[in-house]
């Protein structure tokens, strides 16, 4: 299937692929410049309808071909604007990113909202960013018929995909194993008691990630009090080493990520504390290197020990197993796609035209000349003179919105009044 | 039109024959199989791939089998002119129909349904065993003083309470599943689907809860019942009641042996082992007023 010739989707991206995190910085859109170069692009004739992707990944612009290009290649003027808008040497810019027209264009986007575009692969973070980009264009404006259905559809697309593969299923990051399993052994975890062992980087993204999760309760002992007490600013509370021994029955999570060089859980405390428990379940995550927790500990009853190796192979595995579910995201997107364009297709002018005229011309058959043959009355030769000039009348009626939609020089309004005419009238428009 | 007198209503609307009723019940209960035979594999494969047109099958087979289910026990009560558990078989197909009204409890008050493929299984098995040692009534118990809604009350008890207890032996079975999948690290596709370990520990409890709570008052009655009716309280099966009923109290109060977690799932599961003897050997063989003859 092929979008129709007179397709005026345009894509140009940079991401983190081909695009040094540096440059990217450099061209990189805040919601503010994302209104301001929308308008201005439009306002210039570049674009008739545009959307702004900008991610720490990725920096896109999508667009549908404006009026005003005066013959000059649409992708060009677009990364053109987009040089001297960020003020960045357009040989620069140019070199490192990718440009796609027509249903390429569409292909990459859907790809993009299915998360097949992303660093990990499958992360669903990048469908709200999709719709936030969209979003925006439409508060600036910015989007008309094309690119706010194919927004809608990539949008659509992608959470198909994920309900119905396998792709963002499984954590890929050591945190999101760690969370899942702890949510294998307690469903929520926001009345648990966690305890954190140290206060250094590790500890610090895992104390952001459950206040993130609504953890309500935690308890960070390290060695200096003072950077526990650093930690817990925004909430649970800090103790000295010396109260290891007691928080430790207390806790249901326990994380460890000490710098400390030998086991700082032995077996002894973790057995004295499992009884304490009464048969309670606690979660132990060493992650630190070397081992902060004796491995024996994960032979005592109702104790579940994962290391940073354990968390590590099985986010590796998971991965692989993304890897397998390409191939059906491949195939959701692709039937989409097929959708998409079968759309687009139908906006296409040409058959816009051709289906209007046809309408008005079954009209005027059946509502006109139908009941002219029952005026017998009427001599046949008058009756044929009668027809012709009402088949004058429909043409001329149909002229000037005929001429308003082919003559438009402005691409993406072109499209905009054919699918005007085509709701009016109710067209049975098909595709290319 | 005139009006059709009593007498004419009564012989154009003929009450169904004690044959017609019989064989109403034991075509129903094919169907019933064949629909809860489905909501099998409809409940496997939304296991297996977590689409909701599978969930939603699964709950839509269930109700309509339970439904139909609920008539063929009404039209064997009616054709053995008693209650739906005269005999062995339709006891059997009683259990498995409390069995599938317990699963939808489950599905409605805590939208479960990981729980579906193991525990349909066990309403499949005791439908099966029920239609195919179908002896119309004529295993039922023989003794007149089997009446009476004292009598109903015990058995309808009891079969609730092996009802929710196979529930928890179900649970328990996840229980120890999902426990080994995490000590192990392997972390498969019952991994994802089957719910966390607390989850699994509070169902179990609560069906052990109405199981225990069931069976007792089913004890009681039936204590009641054997005084009045054979002057005595004894009875082997008394014996195993009341043992059944010790092993669950601990799995619902494990803090009193400091037991958690596996320990717990494993003594529900050999609780029911003796619910199983109970509801079998002891009533065929060994309980002289449970067994059917």
């Amino acid at each position: 299937m092929n979008v129709p010739t007179e397709s005026p989707l345009v894509l140009a991206g940079w991401d983190f692929r081909q695009t040094p995190v540096e440059l990217r910085e450099r061209i990189a859109f805040s919601p503010e410049k994302v209104r301001e170069a929308l308008t201005a692009m439009r306002q210039e004739g570049l674009l008739a309808e545009g959307v702004i992707l900008s991610t720490c990944n990725r920096s896109e612009v999508y667009g549908v071909i404006g009026g005003g290009l005066a013959g000059r290649d649409p992708i060009q003027a677009m990364t053109e604007f987009i040089a001297r808008f960020h003020g960045v040497p357009h040989g620069e810019i140019e070199a490192a990113g990718y440009r796609f027209s027509g249903i390429d264009a569409v292909r990459h986007l859907m790809r993009v909202a299915a998360g097949l575009e992303s660093l990990a692969l499958g992360e669903d973070q990048i469908i709200g960013q999709v719709r936030e980009a969209f979003r925006l264009a439409t508060g600036a404006g910015a989007t008309k018929a094309v690119l706010h259905r194919l927004f809608q559809k990539a949008l659509e697309t992608g959470k198909r995909v994920r309900s119905e593969t396998g792709l963002g299923t499984r954590p890929i990051s050591i945190p999101g194993v760690a969370i899942e399993l702890a949510q294998k052994i307690f469903e929520d975890l926001a009345p648990r008691k966690f305890l954190i062992l140290g206060a250094g980087e590790t500890s610090s993204i895992f104390y952001d990630l459950l206040l993130a999760k609504g953890a309500l309760n935690i308890e960070v002992v390290n060695r200096t009090l003072a950077r526990s007490q650093e930690l817990c600013r925004r909430g649970g509370a800090a103790f000295p080493w010396e109260e290891l021994s007691a928080r430790l029955p207390k806790a249901d999570v326990v994380i460890s990520a000490t710098s400390a060089t030998a086991p700082i859980l032995t077996m002894e405390m973790a057995r004295k504390a499992m009884t304490q428990r009464r048969g309670q379940p606690l979660f132990f995550l060493d992650l630190g290197i070397p081992r902060n927790v004796d491995p024996t500990v994960a032979g005592l009853e109702n104790a579940f020990l994962y290391a940073v190796d354990d968390l590590q192979e099985i986010a590796e595995r998971n991965r692989l197993e993304r890897q397998n579910e390409i191939e059906p995201a491949m195939a959701i997107l692709e039937e989409e796609i097929g959708k998409f364009v079968a759309w687009l297709g139908s906006l296409a002018v040409v058959p816009t035209i051709t289906s209007l005229h046809q309408k008005f011309e079954a009209i005027r058959e059946v509502e006109f000349d139908q009941r002219l043959d029952q005026l017998t009355h009427i001599p046949e030769g008058d009756r044929e003179k009668i027809r012709l000039i009402a088949k004058s009348m429909v043409r001329a009626l149909l002229r000037n919105p005929t001429d308003a939609i082919k003559d438009e020089p402005d691409p993406g309004r072109r499209l905009d009044r054919a699918e005007v005419a085509r709701h009016l009238f109710d067209l049975d428009v098909r595709g290319e | 039109m005139r009006a059709l007198s009593p007498t004419e209503s009564a012989q154009r609307v003929q009450p169904l024959s004690k044959m017609e009723l019989m064989w109403g019940q034991t075509s129903l209960s094919a169907i019933t199989l064949i629909l809860y035979a489905a909501a099998e594999g409809t409940s496997i494969a939304h296991l297996r791939t977590d689409r909701k047109p599978y969930g939603k099958a699964t709950s839509l087979l269930l109700l309509a089998g339970f439904l139909i289910h609920w008539v063929a026990l009404y039209a064997g009560a009616r054709a053995a002119d008693s209650v739906p558990y005269r005999d062995l078989p339709a006891s059997m197909s009683f259990f498995a129909w409390v069995v599938i009204g317990a699963y939808g409890i489950l599905l409605l008050k805590h939208r479960e349904s990981s729980t579906g493929p193991f525990l349909i299984p066990i309403s499949l098995l005791f439908l099966i065993v029920s239609i195919f040692t179908n002896q119309n009534g004529q295993g039922a118990l023989k003794d007149p003083g089997l009446t009476g809604p004292l009598f109903a009350m015990h058995v309808t008890m009891a079969i609730i309470g092996y009802a929710a207890l196979s529930l928890s032996f179900v649970l328990a079975q996840l229980y120890l599943i999902q426990n080994k999948q995490i000590r192990r690290r392997h972390l498969g596709l019952l991994f994802s689907r089957l719910p966390a370990l607390d989850v699994l520990t509070r169902l179990h409890r609560t069906a052990v809860a109405i199981g225990l709570g069931a069976l007792t008052v089913a004890a009681v009655l039936g204590l009641i019942w054997a005084r009045i009716n054979w002057g005595t309280y004894w009875d082997p099966k008394v014996l195993f009641t009341f043992l059944i009923i010790g092993i669950y109290l601990f799995t619902l109060f494990p803090r009193w042996i400091g037991w958690g977690g596996k320990k717990i799932a494993l003594l529900s599961v050999t609780g029911f082992m003796f619910v199983l003897f109970s509801y079998t050997i002891v009533n065929l063989f060994i309980s002289q007023g449970h067994t059917f003859k």
